[in-house]
């Protein structure tokens, strides 16, 4: 109980730390989250329904208006951010795990391993990303695995560069030598010394990999490549922005600017809470306890 | 010198072949029906049932009877000699529908490599200039804020603003339909007046990170030995910035410049269509919406190695400029 109470302590301090600016953006991304959770209950109207009249102005029950189709935009977006974020944190985590991995294996095999891994790293990096993303989602098929597959394929590079200059440093401390000397496995010497200590980072990078993963995510939507099935931010631009003459009309107003003002302010948070966090985090500026 | 020169051409050699081959593979290997894409290429998506022979004759037709290796060395033969294959949906070569909208493409990233860089250089030197003052911290947080927006919800908004709602540019396209010009300077003021905000978008989206970089590199040359010398010797400020300080430190921006063509192609793509812009992204969408995935390889081969192209000059370029530069890759 008191190890949580430490935890949440310490967690409240760097938080404490933040500027302006990084608070704000917390509570921004905890009330998205929220958003999220409570979908379903935070609006009286379907969001896969008709529910008035087509094209409704802000106001008289649906306080974002509705779409082409009568659908409550409200409700649209609160159920976008499930997916919108879902989308984002898989990839993340998928990204970060599978690319730690990859990291923490390079840096610590080193050698030719090591080389071809870098080569192809190399490769990857120099590739324009969203053009590779476009094909593969268009080959694939719309479906939301296949965007979280595709935005994960080109993001583990990120992750693994970090961690395998981490875990390169870490090999040559000497606690891992004496660990190494009383014959600890790979395995071991991975779970216990290395992943605990490249962790924050990682940690960090996922924070930024999410904000990437979200944008991709609502690119690929927005060129016609989303899932039609999951209704995420990107797909309720790109549907509006499909509408003809939408801007000789006065819906944009509504439709159009309300997904992109909730996208943007997502977006831009995550941005600034890795900001932060890499600031605080920075061991230039991080006192040892 | 000469060996590392040679390792740099064949990894680059063996990037474009790993590209060309995924190019292939990834219709082939990948779950669908090529003949189901074929038969819905009249936008109302009617699958239409073939019989037996019929397959059998369109298989042999496009070759997708023949082994793979075949078909890998057909692929290859048509590519040097500049075929993508053909579009099912313009029923017409997908290298002349690309050749069509590159200019358009071009046009755009390269006027925004150019507003970019000079705006990025610009304001990066005042910033190194009056460092920790209060027109730095400003210029600071702003490039910070317009670097972390998305480019297609910069293009968004400046469309929001300044098209829909102060109708100062045009809503879409790159010119006027149906418009008789008087003179060839009507025609380039309108087609300005057109790429005007897309260009922009795409500035604003690439500044940031020059920014930082001219930054970075300008506050470094800032603090040497030869710029007090030259500030001692009593010459004027403009002469210490644009003669000392800012050609010591451009050396990395160049470099950036071609690396950040990859970004700006990818934000192309999609502030052609924020703006409807008829370029290679456009096109791209429009042969989404069709599944006519010949020309969307097309343009991924086409764009991608055009990009590979920059980053290798860029490595060239560098070496050029900066005989300080060694090939362990330190400065």
């Amino acid at each position: 109980m008191s190890k949580i109470k430490n935890k949440m302590l310490k967690i409240w301090k760097v938080i404490k730390d933040f500027s302006i600016l990084g608070k704000l953006s917390l509570v921004m991304l905890v009330l998205v989250i929220l958003m999220a959770i409570f979908a379903t209950s935070l609006s009286v109207y379907p969001y896969d329904f008709s529910s008035g009249d087509a094209l409704m102005a802000p106001g008289n029950g649906h306080f974002l208006g509705t779409d082409d189709l009568g659908i409550d935009l409200w409700a649209q977006i609160c159920y976008g951010a499930r997916i919108s974020l879902l989308i984002g944190f898989g990839t993340a985590i998928l990204a970060a795990l599978g690319g730690g991995m990859i990291g923490v294996f390079s840096g610590y095999v080193g050698g030719v391993p090591d080389k071809i891994i870098m080569r192809i790293i190399d490769i990857i990096m120099v590739i324009p990303d969203f053009p590779l993303m476009v094909l593969l989602a268009a080959l694939l098929g719309p479906s939301l695995l296949n965007v979280v597959i595709v935005l994960a394929l080109l993001s583990w590079v990120t992750p693994a560069r970090i961690v395998r200059s981490q875990v390169m440093m870490l090999k040559e401390q000497t606690y891992i030598k004496v660990a190494e000397t009383y014959g600890a496995s790979n395995w071991y010497l991975i779970w216990r010394h290395f992943l605990p200590a490249v962790f924050p980072i990682l940690a960090v990078n996922i924070i930024r990999l999410t904000g990437r993963a979200i944008v991709s995510e609502a690119g690929l939507s927005f060129l016609g490549l989303g899932d039609p099935t999951s209704k995420s931010w990107g797909l309720i631009i790109h549907y509006a922005t499909s509408f003809p003459g939408i801007y000789y009309t006065n819906f944009w107003k509504w439709w159009l600017l309300y997904p992109w003002l909730i996208l943007t302010l997502v977006v831009m948070s995550l941005a600034f809470l890795s900001r932060e966090l890499e600031r605080v985090m920075d061991p230039r500026l991080r006192i040892r306890a | 010198m000469k060996h590392n020169r040679i390792m740099k051409l064949f990894e680059y050699g063996l990037t474009i072949w790993i590209i060309i081959t995924l190019n292939f593979l990834l219709p082939r290997l990948l779950p669908g029906d090529p003949f189901l894409l074929l038969s819905s290429d009249n936008a109302e998506n009617e699958e239409i049932v073939m019989t037996q022979e019929q397959r059998d004759y369109y298989e042999s037709y496009y070759g997708l009877d023949k082994s793979m290796g075949e078909q890998y060395v057909t692929y290859i033969g048509q590519l040097i000699h500049g075929d993508l294959g053909y579009s099912i949906y313009y029923k017409v070569p997908v290298s002349q529908i690309i050749l069509g909208r590159l200019g358009w493409t071009a046009f755009m990233v390269v006027s925004a490599l150019a507003v970019s860089t000079g705006i990025g250089v610009l304001l990066g030197s005042v910033s190194a200039w009056y460092r920790e003052k209060w027109p730095d911290k400003l210029l600071f947080f702003q490039m910070i804020l317009l670097s972390e927006i998305p480019v297609f919800l910069i293009g968004l908004m400046i469309l929001f603003v300044f098209s829909a709602w102060l109708r100062i540019f045009p809503l879409s396209g790159a010119m006027t339909p149906f418009e008789d010009y008087t003179s060839w300077w009507d025609q380039l003021s309108d087609i300005l007046n057109h790429a005007f905000l897309p260009i922009m978008v795409l500035s604003i989206s690439q500044m940031g990170g020059i920014y930082l970089l001219v930054r970075n590199s300008m506050t470094t040359v800032l603090q040497k030995d030869y710029l007090r010398t030259a500030k001692a010797k009593g010459l004027s400020q403009k002469r210490v910035i644009f003669h000392h300080a800012l050609r010591n430190a451009l050396l990395p921006v160049v470099t950036r410049i071609f690396l950040s063509l990859g970004a700006l192609v990818g934000g192309a793509i999609l502030v052609e269509n924020v703006f409807a812009y008829p370029g290679l992204g456009r096109l791209m969408r429009e042969c989404i919406q069709v599944h006519d995935y010949q020309v969307v390889q097309g343009i991924f081969l086409v764009v991608t190695i055009f990009v590979l192209l920059a980053n290798f000059l860029a490595d060239t370029v560098y070496k050029l400029l900066d005989p300080r530069v060694n090939d362990s890759g330190k400065v």
